[in-house]
């Protein structure tokens, strides 16, 4: 009986095409791309994309639908997902092309959210840095601390993103706060009174790219918190903006995106055939010439070595820094905290 | 034959008949649907254009409010003059007429004077909290400096008003304006003295505000709009609207790219059915308009969308559809039987040619033909009618000479008497006749006496006269149903045919011989010729011709013999 059970198994895995369901962003798989693992690995390749994190975990939580095999979110997120029991630990020797990555990202248990107690379960695979994006012509040198935000002389000349949790890590950072994703009560409260201090110094706070590019280019912005990283750089220069683009000495945050293999996967050996296929040089050059984003195998110019960059991590609490930065937006005075 | 070429013409002409009313048919209902909508396009497109005007006459009275309340003398004491019981006054006279305000004006959801000093704090402010009007004051006030609301209204010259774009508000304890879409309506307030002036905004409720005119709308339309990215601003589906507050847009040229040229190419008005661009606009019909709007960041336009169902547009086509099929039908079936009714017309006449045709080849009848028409047929029938005219005199000659010549062939050119071949047909008939009927009948023998003399004497052309008028006695002296035959030079034959008796027969022979012997006068010479006349009986003599005759030979000589010797 059992062996007649093994047999028809294996027929059946013979006749049917191994099916791959992968989770992504728009670019990180594009048809071609798709097409040549299919040809590769003789299997079949169903992506389903994605445009923000709660989308992705809405997918990745729904009751009905498809099970994924992998798929990509940043360091921050992936520690959710492990903390949810999504992931499947991966195995580095299935995954040879980690040895083509920089050095920065074989350091896999310093960017948290890779490792987790000393085992593997995501792989970087792009990432952007979210810098100071100036305007050459107000700026003899750049500028190399996020302070230049809270700078007087550029009041009413800075642009910050609508957004509560970077707003306070930076802003941690430019207060010299050692952990901008584990703030304490005080310090939250210290950088509730620097931000409305921000706020008072900004043109405004926007939303989407182009509306940044927008009011950056008709209010002669000096300066701007560049939440969208160096995407934004080439849009303000479309616009005729002449930019520069600096990180700040106090360390960059930055959003790093991985590979990660879901515990619904049905074939793990073909999981990580993708993880490891999307870190071939010929997949993850795709990322700098099609979408404007940095690789991993390959130091981008905006990123040296020895800059300090800070991968997202999940913040002590997302509920508390958004309700205040709810409160600080819409013009609360420090009286009133 | 005949059938088949009716069978063809009929189906010749029900075909014509069928497919001409069958593609008028859907001609004129291809051409109503195409009508039809091209109307709906035309009203669909000044629904929309309606609806703008609407919406900007809600806009514009909003507008007029903002100046109204600018001029009020409470705003420049409120905003210029130092704090103290009189500016607390203006304050609260001001915040009175704001609350008229927002009374008069359900979809105003905010009413506040804003100074530009101290970081853009709201000097006097009254929200609507639960359809209430109520006064912010105090630490509840808030500073507006960084909105573009205030820095985009403060650039402006006095007395213009300032729109926004159409955002979700997210200015948190702003009570029914929070997360409500609405549009910012401001003024500047400068100045003289060179210190930082203010503003008068009123926050509008989109929803409240386009709400009588979408309540306007026919049922089946749906209304769109978009700012000027193409974010959905108004969406049957609200999921689809403000995508651009939740990360995730949703662009109008995206869902409807029949609307793209109005963001790309700067056209005005874009509209599209259906039935001719099946392809932009997948069972509907769709009229978008773009509409100058606001000063705002991605606010310089709007674009409006109404979309209705072609169904339910061509619905009206529908019992018109129904009608014209009934009419082709209708028509089909007149034009079957006029087809078999026109082929058989057309049929007729040739048919009764050809009737006339076999009927004249067969009986040799004259049919009545249809000459008189003045058609073809007409000039067929008069050719075949000559033609059948000229036959029958042909055909009448021919049996003219054929008649003659019979009876040259049995009568004798001199006499007119028949001759010795009809005389024995007649007999040989005699004699079939009597099969039945036992009725004895005679043969006689006329040979002329002395004729030889007469001809030798006065000529053979006196001679033939003479015996002409032996021709004619002999004709005169038996009854008309006897036959008198000359069989040759001066011999005649005579059959007699009903004989009562022998003795009546003897009176005949006399009366005969008696005829003949009479003295005949040809050209003035009187001459006497006698005759010697044999007889024969049947059946006494023969019941055959040959022997009758040749009795009554025998019979004639012996008489000629006793007219010898007594003479």
């Amino acid at each position: 009986m059992l062996v007649l059970c093994v047999l028809i198994l294996a027929c059946g895995g013979v006749s049917a095409e191994a099916l791959l369901r992968v989770l992504a962003w728009p670019g990180y798989a594009d048809p071609d791309v798709v097409k040549a693992f299919e040809q590769r690995y003789k299997a079949r390749v169903e992506v389903t994309f994605v445009d923000s994190d709660e989308g992705l975990w809405s997918r990745m939580n729904a009751k009905e639908g498809p099970r994924f095999d992998v798929l990509a979110a940043n360091t921050a997120e992936m520690q959710r997902y492990y903390a949810a029991g999504l992931l499947k630990p991966l195995d580095a020797t299935s995954l040879p092309n980690l040895a083509r990555q920089l050095p920065r990202f074989r350091q896999r248990q310093r960017i948290p959210g890779l490792e987790q107690l000393g085992v593997l379960y995501a792989v970087p695979f792009t990432y952007s840095t979210m810098g100071i994006i100036y305007d050459k012509r107000q700026f003899a040198s750049p500028p190399d601390s996020m302070n230049v935000l809270w700078d007087p002389r550029f009041r009413h000349k800075v642009l910050d993103f609508n957004g509560g949790q970077h707003n306070f890590s930076f802003s941690a950072l430019a207060s010299g706060i050692e952990h901008p994703f584990r703030l304490s009560n005080d310090e939250r409260a210290r950088l509730t009174r620097r931000l409305i201090d921000l706020r008072r110094n900004v043109l405004t706070f926007y939303n989407l790219p182009e509306e940044a590019t927008e009011l950056f280019v008709r209010h002669k912005v000096a300066v701007m918190f560049g939440n969208y990283g160096t995407q934004q750089l080439n849009s303000l220069r479309r616009a005729g903006a002449d930019v520069g683009y600096a990180l700040p000495k106090e360390g960059v945050l930055a959003w790093l995106d991985c590979w990660a293999m879901t515990r619904f996967a049905a074939d793990p050996m073909l999981a990580q055939q993708w993880i490891n296929y999307m870190l071939e040089p010929s997949v993850s050059s795709l990322l700098p010439k099609r979408q404007g984003l940095a690789n991993t195998l390959v130091e981008s110019e905006d990123l040296q070595d020895k800059a300090k960059v800070l991968w997202l991590q999940p913040v002590e609490d997302a509920g508390r820094r958004e309700a205040l930065w709810q409160r600080i937006m819409a013009g609360d005075r420090p009286g009133s905290f | 034959m005949r059938s088949s070429l009716l069978f063809k013409l009929v189906l010749l002409l029900a075909v014509i008949g069928i497919l001409s009313s069958g593609l008028t048919g859907y001609y004129v209902y291809s051409a109503n649907r195409a009508l039809l909508v091209s109307a709906a396009q035309a009203t669909l497109m000044g629904a929309v254009k309606d609806l703008n005007r609407r919406l900007g006459i809600s806009v514009e009275q909003a507008t007029e409010d903002v100046l109204m309340l600018s001029r009020l003398v409470q705003v420049d004491r409120a905003l210029s003059m130092p704090d103290g019981p009189e500016r607390e006054r203006a304050k609260d006279e001001l915040a009175q007429a704001f609350a008229s305000m927002l009374a008069l004006h359900p979809e105003y959801l905010q009413v506040r004077l804003i100074g530009s000093a101290d970081n853009g704090l709201e000097l006097v402010r009254m929200d609507s909290a639960g359809g209430l009007t109520l006064r912010v004051a105090g630490d509840a006030l808030q500073e507006k400096a960084h909105y573009p609301y205030m820095f985009d209204t403060l650039a402006l010259p006095a007395g213009q008003v300032y729109q926004s774009a159409i955002t979700v508000n997210h200015e948190r304890s702003s009570h029914d304006a929070e997360g409500v879409p609405s549009i910012m309506l401001a003024t500047p307030l400068p100045r003289h003295d060179g210190q930082p002036g203010g503003l008068v905004v009123i926050n509008v409720d989109l929803n409240k505000l386009i709400g009588p005119v979408r309540a306007d709308l026919p049922r089946g339309y749906r209304f769109y709009l978009a700012n000027s990215w193409g974010d959905f601003l108004v969406h049957p589906d609200p999921g689809q609207t403000f995508g651009f507050d939740r990360g995730r847009r949703v662009f109008m040229q995206d869902s409807f790219p029949a609307a793209k040229p109005l963001f790309e190419h700067g056209a005005n008005t874009q509209v599209v059915n259906g039935l001719d661009q099946p392809e932009l606009a997948p069972g509907s019909i769709m009229a978008f308009v773009r509409q100058p709007f606001g000063l705002g960041v991605g606010n310089d336009f709007l674009v409006t969308g109404l979309v209705e169902p072609l169904d339910s547009v061509l619905a009206n086509a529908q019992p018109l559809g129904l009608r014209i099929m009934h009419i082709v039908l209708a028509c089909s079936v007149i034009a079957i039987l006029l087809a078999v009714i026109f082929a058989r017309a057309l049929l007729r006449p040739i048919n009764t040619l050809a009737e006339a045709a076999t009927r004249f080849s067969d009986t040799r009848q004259h049919q009545p033909l249809p000459v008189e028409r003045d058609d073809e047929i007409g000039v067929l029938a008069r050719n075949f009618d000559s033609m059948q005219r000229q036959l029958h005199q042909h055909m009448a000659n021919l049996y003219d000479n054929q008649r003659e010549l019979d009876y040259l062939a049995h009568h004798d050119a001199l006499t007119g008497l028949a001759n010795r071949s009809l005389f024995f047909q007649r007999l040989e008939q005699r004699l079939a006749g009597v099969a039945g009927d036992q009725r004895a009948f005679a043969v006689l023998f006329v040979d002329l006496d002395r004729f030889k003399d007469i001809n030798d004497r006065f000529g053979h052309a006196l001679g033939d006269q003479v015996l002409q008028i032996v021709a004619r006695r002999l004709l005169h002296g038996v009854r008309s149903s006897d036959v008198v035959a000359r069989l040759g030079g001066d011999e005649y034959l005579v059959l007699l045919s009903g004989i009562a008796s022998e003795t009546a027969l003897g009176e005949l022979l006399d009366k005969l011989m008696r005829s003949i012997g009479e003295p005949i006068s040809v050209d003035g010479v009187s001459l006497n010729v006698g005759a010697s006349i044999g007889y024969s009986l049947y059946p006494r003599d023969g019941d055959n011709a040959e022997d009758l005759v040749n009795r009554a030979d025998h019979s004639m000589y012996r008489v000629k013999a006793m007219h010898h010797q007594t003479s």
